[in-house]
């Protein structure tokens, strides 16, 4: 106990996997002093946890780990930024109500109709490539494509994807990572730019409503406050301007990079697509961009036998999840064909469970299936290690240079 | 502590039968899970997001209880064994003095 302790580094993600399966048999759940969360190990807890949302509120999923200086909120203030948290990190009643009109856009069925146009836009992508020796990965597909998806969602057309994803990295900074003091100020105005064009895009859709989200809600909403006011709307589209695409362009480079460590299996996904789906839901267990999610305890508790009073902050390792071994038989090896690797925790579980989930896989499945079918000879370069880019809650390749072999 | 007085029936998709008694106001899938019924993967743990807790319940059970309202009848669109008149999702069906001594088939699959 002591020992997970001191040596679980909350914001370093190499040597993560193996200090959890070593912890897993032994430490269900351990102090981290370095961020003053409890951390939790087994899947069966981070189940338990995310499936109570009476004992275990969801208030603290997206707080600054480092918290924001005063100047910061003031100027925040002063700039008019009354973004609220109406969706990860609210708890019912209010979470019940906001969801009630989020499920009638982002749903299964709904979301399913954007098969056509993500293909083409995988597709597109993709062609760019062709004609190319070497390639990252990364900077040609994985970082954009999942933007433009949430471009698709939006009804937005007029706004370079790279403005918004490097908008988001500041954001996920600033709630999930560890900034500096002047990191934190200076973040200060690109904050409000990002905020404003989210409240610029309802009010645009406000006088001229399109086929998207911002739309569906303020008909859903129907001028009633007590339904859905503007400004939660508008904090909606902001959450969905970083939610739609950050963990997907984790979730698919991730995915792909181990793929493509394993030659045999990038072959095998040429030669039979259909099992494609589940190598991605493998995929999403073995590595999951979304390594850690928060919860705080609204009474006294005990996991894994140890008592902890009401208050008390968990990080649930989805990571560690992901691979324990009561649920997955040799859990560290990456199984294609694995038949329980839907079991995985990576997009949550109960109330708060992830509403973009099934275009997150279509996006990641057809990415494989054109990258095999175009280049079944693709082979990572790893000459030198990749980093993995990470803050305490997600992860992913910095860069993902291949070598394309068409 | 509400006692569990509310019978059913499961049938695996190979036709084994299992008779449960399950506690009013709790999910049939809950009841499922509590019991260790295989089959009903509820991969969202039951906030009616992925389809996976597909039930055929038999027909007069069906009638008894309250039809499943549109978003439920959206997703049941989505599933992946054929959808059947009185297909419903797990997550939806709430144990009640209607659904006593329902039988609660389980379908091939659930993605």
């Amino acid at each position: 106990m002591q020992s997970a302790s001191s040596r679980f580094k909350p914001f370093a993600h190499e040597g993560m996997y193996k200090l959890f399966a070593e912890l897993r048999p032994n430490v269900p759940i351990f102090y981290s002093p370095d961020i003053d969360y409890w951390v939790v190990t087994r899947r069966e807890d981070v189940l338990a946890t995310l499936r109570d949302p009476d004992r275990f509120s969801a208030v603290n999923a997206t707080q600054p780990v480092t918290p924001w200086p005063a100047e910061l909120m003031q100027y925040l203030t002063e700039q008019g930024f009354t973004n609220e948290s109406v969706q990860v990190a609210c708890d019912p009643p209010r979470h019940s109500r906001v969801r009630s009109h989020v499920q009638g856009f982002l749903n299964p069925k709904r979301l399913q109709g954007y098969e056509a146009a993500v293909r083409a836009l995988v597709k597109s992508y993709v062609e760019a490539m062709k004609g190319k020796d070497v390639v990252d990965l990364v900077d040609a597909l994985t970082y954009e494509l999942p933007a433009m998806t949430a471009f698709l969602l939006l009804g937005v057309t007029d706004i370079d994807p790279r403005r918004i994803k490097s908008w988001t990295e500041l954001r996920v900074k600033l709630m999930h990572g560890h900034p500096t003091y002047e990191e934190q100020m200076a973040a200060g105005g690109d904050l409000i730019d990002f905020w404003r064009f989210s409240c610029d895009l309802v009010e645009q859709r406000k006088i001229a409503p399109k086929d998207d989200y911002p739309s569906w809600l303020l008909a859903s909403r129907g001028g009633d406050d007590t339904k859905l006011t503007e400004n939660e709307i508008k904090s909606l589209t902001f959450a969905l301007l970083l939610a739609a695409h950050e963990t997907t362009s984790n979730a698919s480079a991730n995915i792909i990079m181990e793929l493509l460590r394993r030659p045999d299996d990038w072959k095998a996904l040429g030669e039979d697509p259909s099992l494609i789906p589940n190598a991605v839901e493998e995929g999403f267990r073995y590595v999951s961009s979304v390594v850690a999610w928060r919860r705080q305890a609204k009474v006294d508790f005990e996991i894994g036998g140890v008592s902890l009073p009401q208050g008390t902050k968990l990080l649930l390792s989805l990571a560690s999840a992901g691979r324990d071994e009561a649920t997955f038989e040799n859990s560290e090896v990456f199984d294609i064909r694995r038949k329980n690797a839907r079991s995985h925790v990576a997009f949550g579980n109960g109330i708060h469970f992830c509403m973009g989930a099934p275009i997150a896989r279509m996006q990641v499945r057809m990415m494989i299936e054109e990258l095999t079918a175009t280049f079944p000879r693709m082979e990572l370069i790893e000459d030198e290690p990749i980093e993995i880019a990470g803050v305490l809650t997600f992860r992913g390749p910095a860069r993902l240079p291949v070598r394309l072999n068409a | 502590m509400v006692p569990p007085n509310i019978k059913l029936t499961f049938v695996s998709p190979e036709g084994d039968h299992t008779e449960i008694a399950g506690p009013a106001g709790h999910t049939v899938m809950k009841v499922a899970s509590d019991n260790g019924i295989e089959g009903i993967a509820a991969e969202c743990g039951g906030s009616m997001s992925c389809g996976t807790c597909h039930v055929y319940l038999d027909a007069a059970a069906f009638e008894r209880i309250e039809a499943p309202n549109e978003a439920e009848r959206d997703m049941l669109d989505l599933v992946a064994s054929a959808r059947q008149p009185t297909s419903r999702l797990s997550c939806q069906v709430v144990l009640g003095e209607a659904l006593d001594g329902a039988v609660v088939t389980i379908p091939e699959q659930q993605f």
